[in-house]
């Protein structure tokens, strides 16, 4: 649990939530993402290639406006987001649409390319 | 990392022996020529060349030195960005290792493989990437021809034009006549001539409060249509006068010398008028012989011609299947596109194909709504597998956030083509 509410406030915080920055985005229910989930290792150079889909919207440099920054953020956190989006438990329906046709280990793909970019 | 000669050729000898279809020909490193540096050819150049690292010769051929986008020039028109906002140069391009070249092409030898520009020269490729954009339809609206865009801007292709379009609405004497004719399907940017409309009817608002629009559109309904319709009448209530098919809409003709516009019959005089005819590929498609009537037909799976395995046609020109022909849809195509020639091309992985689109509109300060879907190839064409759109009612808070998402979306687009 307590894993559970730091891992939330620390995604709020990358999001941009707290500062209203991705209004529309709330979290509508208690969600827990399935720890197998979270260890799935993916392949960065998948990742890279999936990336396409991310980077018309969200800036490879980690600058942002309106948009939050995907660039650096450890593997798990960034499984849970995207987990959360899928299962439509996190609002915002773009990033719905966007995970929700992204594979387990795609989106395991596109959290190790991202992890590592400065 | 330093390679040492050991590294080197060890590296280069795997890479051959694992892809033994790869690419190898006479005169060194492969060639990838792209046409046009828009939307989709400036991100294929810029992936191709990015991620080859220096495998592939990247040649980018664009007439124009600074891209003005036609995403955000309607916000431009509305007042609420500048010229310059929307104002893109190659320079980083060319920084990231591809070829630049300012010219036009102007025809395609399939034979020789090589492109030839208005310059006088030539240029060799082994895949030829084509995203040209669009071209108007001759004749399509009675009375207009290329010649008069002036007198009647299309500002359709940004820059010039649509400052032409902004310099004449300013000027427009109070409670005057803006008229727009709008296109018929398919065009590029399903929302962009509505968008527009809210734009011009947010600066009269502002600055000309009784003047009035007309709308002459051949088609019975459009994209978005209840969520403008629901913003035209919140924010300007009994300014718009839409005319759709089912009311005479597409029987239009207009007069540049004497700036009137007849609908159905009945002929007005106005002060503004943009027409926007009918579209097709842009012309270098057609003289490469790729089109199959307006568009070129390719593949889903990697944007190649249906006519020339060598050539890959992208965005507004191509013709395929689902997607809109919109700036996000050419920049998804084209990173399939640039996946795909890389691999026909060094023997790199090629990932399967998935395309998205969104497209943000702007209906008044702070009123941002949105449009989107997913796609994948199949063996007919790019079809669609989910997509949403905002709803009538939303709160003003959400539009609002829509809105300064559609601003991100800009930063992050221009940045993935440009660099
Ligand atoms: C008013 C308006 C609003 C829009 N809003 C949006 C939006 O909000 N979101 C969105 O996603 N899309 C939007 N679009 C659509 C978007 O602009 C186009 O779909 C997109 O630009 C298409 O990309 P492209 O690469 O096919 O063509 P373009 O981006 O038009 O690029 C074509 C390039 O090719 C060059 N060229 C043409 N012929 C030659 C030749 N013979 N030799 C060399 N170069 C050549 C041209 O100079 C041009 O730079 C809007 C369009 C309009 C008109």
């Amino acid at each position: 649990m307590m894993l559970k509410s730091l891992k939330i406030l620390l995604i709020s915080i990358l999001l941009g939530v707290s500062s209203g920055v991705y209004a529309g985005d709330e979290i509508t229910d208690d969600f827990a993402v399935d720890e197998e989930l979270l260890k799935i290792k993916g392949d960065p150079e998948y990742g890279e290639y999936l990336s396409g889909d991310c980077t018309a919207c969200h800036q490879i440099d980690g600058s942002y406006n309106g948009i939050p920054s995907i660039v650096g953020w450890d593997e798990e956190s960034f499984i849970w987001v995207m987990q959360e989006y899928k299962e439509k438990y996190r609002e915002h329906p773009v990033m719905q649409m966007m995970a929700g046709r992204l594979a387990n280990d795609e989106i395991a793909a596109l959290a190790a390319y991202f992890a590592n970019i400065e | 990392m330093t390679l040492d000669r050991r590294t080197f050729m060890g590296t280069a000898a795997a890479a051959t022996i694992a892809a033994p279809s790869v690419f190898a020909g006479a005169h060194g490193k492969p060639r990838v020529v792209v046409v046009g540096g828009g939307a989709g050819g400036a991100t294929a150049a810029r992936y191709v060349a990015k991620d080859s690292k220096g495998a592939i010769d990247v040649t980018l051929i664009e007439p124009t030195r600074s891209y003005y986008t036609c995403f955000f020039s309607n916000l431009y028109l509305g007042g609420f960005k500048d010229v310059e906002d929307i104002g893109h140069s190659y320079g980083k391009i060319a920084a990231a290792g591809v070829n630049v070249v300012h010219d036009w092409a102007v025809g395609v030898d399939r034979d020789n493989k090589t492109v030839s520009l208005a310059g006088g020269s030539s240029v060799p490729y082994d895949k030829l990437i084509l995203s040209p954009g669009i071209d108007f339809v001759d004749g399509a609206v009675d009375g207009w021809d290329l010649s008069s865009q002036n007198a009647m801007p299309h500002s359709y292709k940004a820059g010039s034009q649509t400052e032409l379009l902004k310099a004449q609405l300013a000027s427009m004497p109070t409670g005057g006549v803006f008229a727009m004719v709008a296109p018929p399907n398919p065009y590029r940017c399903p929302p962009g001539p509505y968008e527009r409309v809210s734009m011009i009817a947010h600066h009269f608002k502002m600055n000309n409060p009784t003047a009035k629009i007309i709308v002459a559109d051949p088609k019975p309904k459009f994209s978005k249509m209840g969520l403008f319709q629901e913003g035209w009448a919140n924010h300007y209530d009994g300014m718009i006068d839409w005319i759709g098919k089912d009311f005479g809409g597409g029987e239009v003709s207009v007069d540049p010398g004497a700036m009137t516009v007849t609908i159905d019959g009945e002929t007005t005089k106005v002060d503004v008028c943009n027409v926007i005819p009918a579209m097709k590929a842009g012309g270098i498609a057609h003289q490469a012989g790729v089109t199959d009537g307006n568009w070129a037909p390719v593949n889903a799976a990697d944007m190649s011609s249906k006519v020339d395995p060598d050539i890959h046609v992208l965005g507004d020109s191509s013709q395929q299947g689902d997607m809109p022909k919109s700036g996000f849809s050419a920049n998804s195509q084209a990173k399939v596109c640039a996946n795909a020639v890389r691999g026909a091309l060094t023997g790199s992985k090629v990932f399967p194909a998935k395309f998205s689109n969104t497209c943000w509109s702007l209906v008044a300060t702070n009123d941002g709504i949105k449009v989107g879907a997913t796609y994948e190839a199949t063996e007919e064409k790019i079809a669609k597998i989910e997509g949403f759109v905002s709803k009538t009612g939303e709160s003003a808070e959400l539009r609002k956030a829509t809105y300064e998402e559609s601003e991100g979306w800009y930063s992050g687009i221009t940045a993935d083509m440009f660099g």
